[in-house]
């Protein structure tokens, strides 16, 4: 039987889910190894087809696709580690990536020190050329000046170059020949034009999205070709996907060509499963928290939907693509716990990572983390069952907390508290700038936990907030690699086409739309038996003539072949301007600037989780565990099995739930339900206050 | 906290705090992407604000500082002359600094916003107009004399009766710019941001009702007091003194002095502006309005920034004015450079007099405007065109936090005007930026170096007339605390081979085409002790090429 494959591959852990053409699920979890990402991918895809009963070949054989989420170019950007950039541009305009248009963010913040740019500006180089407004050749491209600058670059050990002259969305001539110089002279070298990665105008958001390009695509070219390679000789004939940072999914040669785009990649996945899971329960409004490792991510369900941002940064630098809006933590389950010299306790951002990880995971780590102190409190079995790990240690553990202890002048016990409470109140601020600062009440919503770390810390977050309900489901710590499955293939195309409406002719919009069809079905590489399978949505970025920010108009309901189509479309916009901004100025010019299309495939097989009416063979009584920290002294706490649990099953706080990969901690009075086969819904009381620490 | 919000849990008060401030923001956006006009959908020179009928200000979006201290005497100018003769679908308009403007290309349009048959707050919303009539394109006119020269005044004016608009008023005001048709368009774009954000308004109301939503919003006003006066309750009680100079007023007046006594008693402090030079000739003095909203700005950057910018968080200030001076003048001057010059020399002597008091709050200054309007035959579309410089941004003040933002702007933005893309420009305007980058050896140096300017040579494809109005070609930006002034601005153009230097305030410059303007913005104020600087970040700018072994490049703009 064929089947569909999604793969996640965090900071810490690398998340497998497996359908098959009948529905049947299978997951597997392992190690990531961030220094060759695609050898935890390997190992990944060998438990599975362990636990499907079949030889890697031969699952590999009946995959047809692979989607795949990958933090490669997240982690690059958040932790500073991506490739030394070199930018070539427009001579007399190297310092466009940090003017940042004269915008400067918190306005009566005055005593704020500017950001270091990607980009220092010894290694951001003009070139002299220069592209008129309309695209004619002001001055041809000087080879020479691009030669020095490459010498410049190949002295400074530049490992990537970004290349983004004025006004190249018109005319991208000079930057493909500098690319092409790039290659030829600094050979091996990665290069991202803006032309192909933003062809937009706007010079700042084209620069910096480009840079960003260039920051991550060396981490994610390597990955991504390794990757390849070895699933093929492992077997793999199929089509390999990755999701980018809005949810939809391309082929591996696109992704590379637009790194910026993958900053999201992981994410986008959890974004796409915990939208799946809402409309599952139901739920119109869902906090869906997805806490790893290594990171954190927020974000908003509301109306079932979230939101889509073009306005946002990932680590301070502008990315001018469309993405999920989710706020990204850098703190999760690795995040190492420590004193400063000044004494000031704090948890993260730095994190064990995969390699060492926690102290407990016996690997060489040293300094204590968010999952030691998780240990040493009794939320985790030394067994490590419920952690997604193999046997923890716990003496290593309580050793390298009791350390950090003295430091701040209490015992492993003590340090272990501050460890657990400090990250949740990290996350719950995380909360408060997803929902409370954009004047959202966060009490109106659920929390739907998901990632490995998230179930431990999920009750004591939301009754810092003031949430009542907590979702756990089943797929929890792999929600991410299970929401890939879940998307439908989309691939999206924009084009630069600056147009007056009162100019423009029926036939002519409909033959662009018709060009940038064929273009997005052919570049989308969705293998499909027949384009009737395919379905397109049409989209163009309008203004009134004066204005400069243009809005995206969705058009539905519109014969793309036949008369009235621009008739159609300038109404539409009229609409849609009356309908965000309450006014519409009927007798205006109005143009087009961006035509978008996006071509989608269906998923195919719907991955809902097994049938909620089974029952499992035989029903364990929970087991006990003494030493678990709750309300602020040790107790002896009640052990479910997650996957043990009858529907409608009730558990009432204190309690821990436990699956293979994943946790739940129930504080005192936190009343969970069974919804349905591993399915948590549960009850935290917001009256009761939180647990005190002494 | 007063009994009144008591009773409203901290949560719901801090979710309709935040929500209060995302729909002042919303109406921002809102604004930015609907208006026609460069100066605001390229720039973003306008400004939004909620305020109830006492004329509190009770949430404001982050735009332009200088404009928001001024809209509670707008506000009361709209109530002294409405008072109770204001219905649901009203809007009104005001520009007369003398009847509760700043200056007249400033125009404000006024919802009300009615609960239950209430009337609770006004939306508002101020934005700089692309023309408003009067001697010169763009409104700067160095050479007025009169308040009349500057261009069309406005009191206090209905446009729109209950819901109809006032066709013929809109008609006449149309008639007295000189680009109608993006007069209109950013009018309906300053009165569609308005009635969103009622809408927004509204729908908060009913979620909340409107006693919970009063309560939050006093709990908000009265915690914003509560901040604010325990930062000055901190500062040592005591009398201090600053003095700013304006370069000149056009006239060939030089060195213009707004000297400020501060006085710090207890948790509360007064800004006596007294001693301040008589008032000019010329379009250098300040309305009453813009005054108190410099100061409040001042007050604004020395105190915590998130605190929010609200009427609580004002309460400890008072100001003290002398009829006749360069800041209070009488009821026919010009004001027009007034929400720069003299707003920032009135920021720059608050800081300086109260360094001492708060020397890890003062910063280094921030740039003086110079800007440039230039207007010609635009061949791109056929119509005539003008054209508000923004680019060539001077460099921020350094602070306690390191070296200053570089092309940061001025006192009265900070970082919230937007120069726009330089790609967008080109394909709307004949002109071409042959050069725009960060000005070497500009920022002040110090412990903290100030914000680099900028140098921009921008060539003008068509013949122009240009009008500068701006200061800060002699007096560079203040160091503090030891640190040193940054380089001041040096403006020139290169016509048919000659160069020749352009005065802060000119009027009716003819510049042929093929003529570039040759410019270098300001660098940011020092911050502390230049011996103190690391040789590491000394070494750091030589690498970055922003300055020499000196520590500055001489005057590098080519």
């Amino acid at each position: 039987m064929t089947l569909r494959i999604g793969i996640d591959v965090g900071g810490t852990f690398t998340d497998l889910v497996a359908i098959t053409a009948d529905g049947t699920t299978t997951v597997a979890k392992t190690s990531t190894t961030p220094e060759d990402p695609s050898r935890g991918v390997l190992d990944g895809l060998a438990i599975l087809a362990g636990r499907m009963g079949i030889g890697l070949s031969v699952m590999l054989g009946r995959c047809k696709q692979i989607v795949h989420g990958t933090t490669v170019a997240t982690n690059a950007l958040l932790e500073r580690k991506g490739a030394r950039v070199g930018l070539l541009t427009t001579h007399g305009h190297r310092d466009i990536l940090e003017m940042q248009e004269g915008l400067k963010p918190e306005r009566y913040n005055l005593r704020m020190a500017a950001p270091e740019p990607l980009v220092a500006r010894n290694l951001r180089l003009g070139i002299d050329e220069r592209i008129a407004h309309d695209g004619s050749v002001i001055r041809p491209l000087n080879e020479a000046s691009v030669l020095a600058a490459l010498e410049r670059f190949r002295a400074a050990g530049v490992e990537s170059v970004a290349v983004a002259c004025l006004h190249s969305y018109r005319n991208p001539a000079h930057e493909r020949r500098t690319a092409e110089l790039v290659a030829q002279y600094l050979p091996g070298v990665y290069c991202a034009t803006s032309f192909e990665v933003l062809p937009q105008i706007k010079e700042y958001e084209r620069v910096s999205t480009t840079v960003v390009s260039a920051y991550v695509g060396p981490a994610l070219h390597r990955y991504l070709t390794r990757l390849e390679t070895e699933l093929a000789i492992a077997g793999f004939a199929g089509d390999l996907f990755v999701i980018l940072s809005h949810g939809g999914i391309v082929r591996v040669a696109e992704a590379v060509r637009l790194g910026a785009a993958t900053v999201l990649s992981g994410p986008a996945g959890g974004i796409v499963g915990a939208r799946l899971a809402a409309r599952m329960l139901g739920l119109d409004h869902v906090l869906p928290f997805d806490m790893g490792g290594t990171s954190t991510e927020i974000s908003l369900i509301v109306d079932g939907d979230t939101a889509l941002s073009v306005e946002r940064g990932v680590g301070g630098a502008r990315i001018a693509l469309r993405a999920f809006d989710i706020l990204s933590i850098g703190a999760g389950g690795g995040s190492l716990a420590g004193a400063d010299p000044a004494g000031r306790f704090n948890v993260g951002p730095q994190s064990a990572g995969a390699w060492p990880g926690p102290v407990c995971y016996g690997r060489g780590g040293t300094q204590p983390t968010v999952t030691d102190a998780n240990l040493e409190l009794g939320y985790l079995a030394p067994d490590g069952f419920g952690s997604g790990s193999s046997r923890l240690d716990l003496p290593a553990a309580t050793a390298a907390l009791s350390k950090l202890g003295a430091a701040l002048g209490t015992d492993a016990k003590g340090a272990a508290q501050g460890v657990f409470r400090l990250i949740n109140v990290k996350m719950a601020d995380g909360f408060r700038l997803m929902t409370i600062r954009r004047g959202v009440d966060p009490r109106r919503f659920a929390l739907l936990a998901y990632g490995g770390a998230a179930g431990i810390h999920a009750t004591s977050i939301a009754r810092e907030l003031g949430i009542g309900r907590v979702i756990v489901p089943e797929m929890a710590s792999v929600l991410s690699a299970w929401g890939m499955l879940a998307s439908d293939l989309r691939y999206e195309l924009v084009r630069s086409e600056m147009l007056d409406t009162a100019a423009l002719t029926d036939s002519s919009l409909a033959e662009l739309f018709a060009r940038l069809r064929a273009e997005a079905v052919a570049r989308s590489g969705f293998n499909v038996d027949g384009v009737s399978q395919l379905h397109f949505e049409h989209s163009a970025d309008m203004r009134y003539g004066d204005q400069i920010f243009e809005i995206d108009v969705p058009l539905t309901g519109l014969d793309f072949e036949g008369p009235g189509l621009v008739k159609g479309v300038v109404a539409h916009f009229h609409a849609r301007h009356k309908a965000l901004f309450t006014f519409a100025n009927f007798d205006d010019p109005v143009d087009i600037v961006n035509l978008r299309v996006a071509v989608v495939s269906p998923a195919g097989t719907d991955p809902t989780p097994p049938p909620a009416v089974l029952t499992p063979p035989k029903v364990a009584p929970p087991t006990s565990r003494g030493g678990v920290m709750i309300d602020g002294r040790l107790q002896t706490v009640p052990v479910h099995s997650l996957l043990q649990l009858t529907i409608g099953s009730r558990i009432i706080g204190p309690a821990l739930v436990e699956s293979e990969n994943t946790t739940v901690l129930l504080n005192v009075q936190d009343k969970a339900v069974v919804t349905r086969p591993g399915w948590l819904d549960i009850t935290v009381d917001p009256c009761r206050p939180r647990p005190v620490f002494p | 906290m007063s009994d009144a919000s008591s009773s409203v849990d901290p949560v719901t008060c801090s979710v309709i705090e935040h929500r209060l401030n995302n729909i002042v923001a919303e109406m921002g956006e809102a604004m930015l992407r609907t208006s026609y006009s460069q100066i605001l959908n390229a720039s973003r020179d306008f400004s939004i604000a909620l305020l109830d009928p006492a004329a509190r200000l009770i949430a404001q979006a982050d735009h332009i500082p200088v404009h928001v201290g001024a809209l509670p005497s707008a506000v009361r100018a709209v109530e002294m002359k409405f008072s109770d003769d204001i219905c649901a679908g009203d809007v009104v308009l005001l520009n007369d600094p003398y009847h509760g403007g700043s200056h007249l290309p400033d125009l404000t349009a006024f919802v009300p916003i009615f609960h239950e048959g209430q009337r609770l707050f006004w939306a508002v919303v101020r934005a700089h107009m692309g023309d408003i009539g009067g001697a010169t394109h763009g409104a700067y006119n160095p050479s007025a004399t009169e308040i009349w020269q500057e261009g069309l005044r406005i009191p206090p004016m209905k446009i729109c009766e209950a819901g109809i608009m006032r066709a013929d008023v809109l008609d006449m005001l149309a008639l007295n710019v000189r680009f109608p048709r993006e007069f209109k368009g950013d009018l309906a774009a300053m009165i569609g941001a308005a009635r969103f954000g009622a809408s927004r308004i509204d729908a908060l109301l009913a979620e909340y009702g409107t006693k919970t939503v009063g309560r939050a919003i006093e709990g908000m006003l009265d915690a914003a007091e509560l901040r604010s006066r325990a930062i000055v309750a901190g500062w040592p009680d005591g009398v201090y003194r600053g003095v700013a100079l304006l370069d000149d007023d056009g006239t060939g007046r030089t060195d213009l002095a707004i000297r400020v006594t501060v006085t710090v008693q207890g948790d509360a402090l007064n800004v006596d502006l007294s001693d301040t030079d008589m008032q000019s000739e010329r379009f250098v003095n300040s309305s009453q309005a813009n005054t108190q909203a410099a100061v409040a700005m001042a007050f604004a950057y020395l105190i915590d920034a998130d605190i929010p910018k609200n009427d609580g968080a004002f309460r400890p200030l008072s100001v003290t004015l002398q009829p006749g001076t360069l800041v209070c003048p009488g009821p026919t001057a010009p004001v027009t450079l007034c929400t720069s010059h003299p707003s920032n020399e009135v920021v720059e002597a608050i800081i300086r007099a109260l360094a001492p008091a708060c020397p890890d709050r003062a910063m280094g200054g921030w740039g003086r405007r110079f800007r440039i309007s230039l207007t010609g035959d635009n061949p791109r579309n056929g119509r005539r065109f003008v054209w508000h410089l923004f680019h060539a941004r001077p460099g921020g003040g350094a602070s306690v936090a390191g070296d200053g933002w570089s092309s940061g702007g001025e006192w009265h933005a900070v970082g919230g005007i937007k120069f726009g893309s330089i790609e967008v420009t080109e394909a709307r305007f004949p002109l071409r930026f042959d050069h725009h980058e960060l000005r070497a050896g500009s920022g002040g140096d110090g412990q903290h170096r100030g914000g680099l300017g900028t140098c921009l040579d921008l060539l003008l494809e068509v013949p122009v007339v240009a009008h500068t109005a701006g200061d800060g070609a002699r007096h560079g930006s203040a160091g503090i605390n030891g640190g040193h002034d940054g380089l001041p601005h040096h403006y020139e153009v290169e016509e048919g081979g000659q160069r020749r230097t352009l005065a802060t305030k000119s009027f009716g410059n003819h510049f042929a085409a093929g003529s570039t303007l040759r410019l270098a913005s300001s660098g940011g104020g020092g911050w502390g002790d230049p011996a103190k600087r690391s040789p590491e970040r000394r070494a750091r700018d030589i690498l970055l090429g922003i300055a020499d072994q000196s520590g500055t490049l001489p005057e590098d703009c080519a």
